[in-house]
């Protein structure tokens, strides 16, 4: 899973550019807002439920660390 | 108090010097810390060579080192440059080329980013923010050796007409044309605004915009000219409108200014509801249209803010107001641009620069203190941007034409109609491209739209619409071309609707249009279709 996510942000967001799982994804502009918004389609696409706006914060997608915590939260 | 933009951080510095300039994710600097380490920066550009008049570049992401820059640039006399951190290498390289830039001020987090412009010919001397660990070819002085170098900066003799800062604005040949301001016209707008929104030093104003957006100066000029704070707002949280608004509860922000896209975000997807944000007392928006069914709905929510629309092109910063109506009603006419301000004069004239009759559109001009110098090394563009209106054979008063189209309406309020350069013929009929998307934004299940127009083979305009529709809406191309055709005369409709789940976007959250128009164009055959 977590994988997926990562391969998913390295290789279709950030195009190819590595990147750790603490690496802050937001605060330093790396991915854009349409960027943002792929992300959150393909978080639901991959969990299979919506994800709503009010989870859609800094603190649930600051970095891969921080997305793989959501989605394990959403799952349990 | 005083006739350059730094005298104002140096009145409050010595008068409120604790009180925070600045804050950003919990951290601030204070008048007098501000005014402090300005000087200190201001110090090591002079010794690097920078004087009055010289272009000194800004090339940050958002940081408590912006204002310092901006700040540092000015008291050595210099001209600030703010450029756009996510601009393509070549773009940055003209405008350094362009403005003569020898220094530039960065941070590490844009480091990496650096040696893509920088090229042999370079005429950039030195970059200060960085260390040299990117084995830059230019001299690098890091932050922590400006906060140590001295803290005695000379004074440096100026005057209000001595440029300020340069901002780049897109140009219709395709490069950026940068508009020149002085410190007096960057403080006469200080001023303006300070007094139109009755500003003090107990507002907190969120910086939404992006430096080298004009809309910035609000919060870089008018929040220090009255001793105010602001709250700089990183760039993620533009993307992230429920942490956006988390930010301005607990901020507590006063003044809120931004186009009106990130409005739209924070209502429909920033979950104000859960929020307690009573402390906005004044929403100001401008740089795009904002449907007035959004407008209404914020209404509702922040009863105890007042809303203001504000117009005005970066070349003069800001020149009208409209103060919504505490009683305003949900309509589909669009929101009035209002009352040139005060020290400003507007006049509307036809094809001819004659002036219009009431209630007749034209093109608006525009006079006034806040006006831009020129901009940078473009004659020609200099010799159209003005009009000149005689006053004795050889004097005349210069007014900035806009390239906005306006009609006064019986109310004596101004009303946008659109772009200059957004009119079309279609067989002989004048189109506002604008209008077109006024009459779209305005349903119910349109969230965003933008219209363009594409010529085919035979030259022939055909009018295209992309719309963004709000979540989970099953309306179809269709049923818009039948809404729009029954507002629309004929020849105005557009030939295609098409959905799209986001637009490309211009760093100030203004649609790309051209980049719209662009895209489609790439999916046509090339010998179909044109711009």
């Amino acid at each position: 899973m977590k994988d997926k996510i990562t391969r998913f942000i390295i290789d279709d967001l950030l195009s190819g550019m590595q990147v750790s799982d603490q690496d802050d994804l937001l605060l330093n502009g790396l991915i854009d807002s349409i960027g943002v918004m792929r992300l959150v389609s393909f978080i639901e696409v991959l969990i299979d439920k919506p994800v709503p706006p009010e989870d859609v914060t800094l603190e649930h997608f600051v970095n891969i660390d921080a997305i793989y915590n959501y989605i394990e939260q959403r799952e349990s | 108090m005083g006739y350059l933009l730094t005298h104002s951080v140096e009145y409050w510095a010595s008068k409120t010097p604790d009180q925070p300039a600045f804050r950003m994710v919990g951290k601030e600097l204070s008048y007098c810390e501000l005014w402090r380490r300005a000087g200190q920066l201001a110090r090591t550009l002079i010794e690097q060579g920078v004087g009055r008049g010289d272009r000194v570049g800004i090339y940050m992401n958002k940081c408590l080192e912006m204002p310092l820059a901006v700040y540092g640039i000015m008291r050595a006399g210099a001209v600030f440059v703010p450029l756009d951190p996510t601009a393509p290498a070549a773009r940055l390289q003209h405008m350094i080329d362009h403005c003569g830039i020898k220094v530039l001020i960065s941070h590490p987090p844009k480091a990496r980013a650096i040696p893509a412009f920088l090229t042999d010919d370079t005429g950039l001397s030195c970059i200060i923010g960085i260390d040299d660990s990117a084995k830059n070819s230019v001299h690098t002085i890091p932050w922590a050796e400006v906060d140590n170098s001295s803290e005695n900066c000379p004074p440096v003799a100026l005057m209000e007409q001595d440029l300020a800062y340069i901002m780049f604005t897109s140009g219709s040949t395709g490069l950026p044309k940068g508009i020149m301001h002085t410190h007096y016209s960057g403080l006469s707008y200080a001023r303006l605004a300070a007094q139109t929104y009755d500003l003090n030093n107990n507002d907190r104003l969120g910086n939404h915009s992006p430096l080298h957006f004009d809309m910035s100066t609000l919060e870089y000029f008018s929040a220090p000219l009255v001793g105010a704070t602001t709250v700089l707002i990183p760039e993620a949280y533009t993307k992230l409108p429920a942490s956006l608004s988390q930010l301005i509860e607990q901020e507590q922000l006063s003044i809120w200014y931004s186009v009106p896209y990130a409005l739209i975000q924070l209502l429909l997807r920033g979950v104000l509801e859960q929020r307690q944000i009573q402390s906005l007392r004044w929403v100001l928006f401008g740089g795009e249209l904002f449907p007035p069914k959004y407008l209404y709905a914020l209404m509702q929510l922040w009863p105890q803010a007042r809303f203001s629309n504000v117009y005005g092109p970066a070349e003069v910063n800001q020149c009208s107001f409209y103060h919504i109506p505490e009683a305003y009603e949900e309509t589909s006419h669009p929101i009035p641009v209002g009352h040139i301000w005060g020290d400003a004069e507007g006049m509307i004239v036809d094809n001819q620069d004659r002036p219009v009759s009431a209630g007749e559109s034209g093109e608006l001009l525009v006079r006034a203190p806040t006006m831009m110098q020129g901009y940078w090394e473009q004659p020609e563009l200099n010799a159209k941007a003005y009009y000149f209106r005689p006053v004795t054979s050889d004097i005349s008063d210069r007014f900035y034409r806009t390239g906005d189209l306006f009609l006064e309406n019986g109310d004596g309020l101004l009303e946008f109609l659109g772009r200059k350069d957004r009119q079309v013929k279609i067989r002989g009929y004048r189109i506002e491209i604008d209008e077109i998307e006024k009459v779209l934004s305005a349903h119910p299940q349109v969230e965003e739209c933008a219209v363009y127009v594409l010529m085919d083979e035979d030259q022939n305009v055909k009018i295209q619409a992309a719309v963004i529709v709000v979540s989970h809406s099953q309306i179809s191309e269709e049923d818009l071309l039948l809404y729009s055709a029954e507002y629309l005369t004929v020849y105005a409709l557009p030939e295609t609707i098409s959905r799209q789940t986001e637009f490309p976007r211009t760093t100030s959250g203004k649609i790309d249009r051209k980049a719209i128009q662009m895209q489609a164009l790439q999916q046509k055959p090339m010998n179909e279709m044109q711009i």
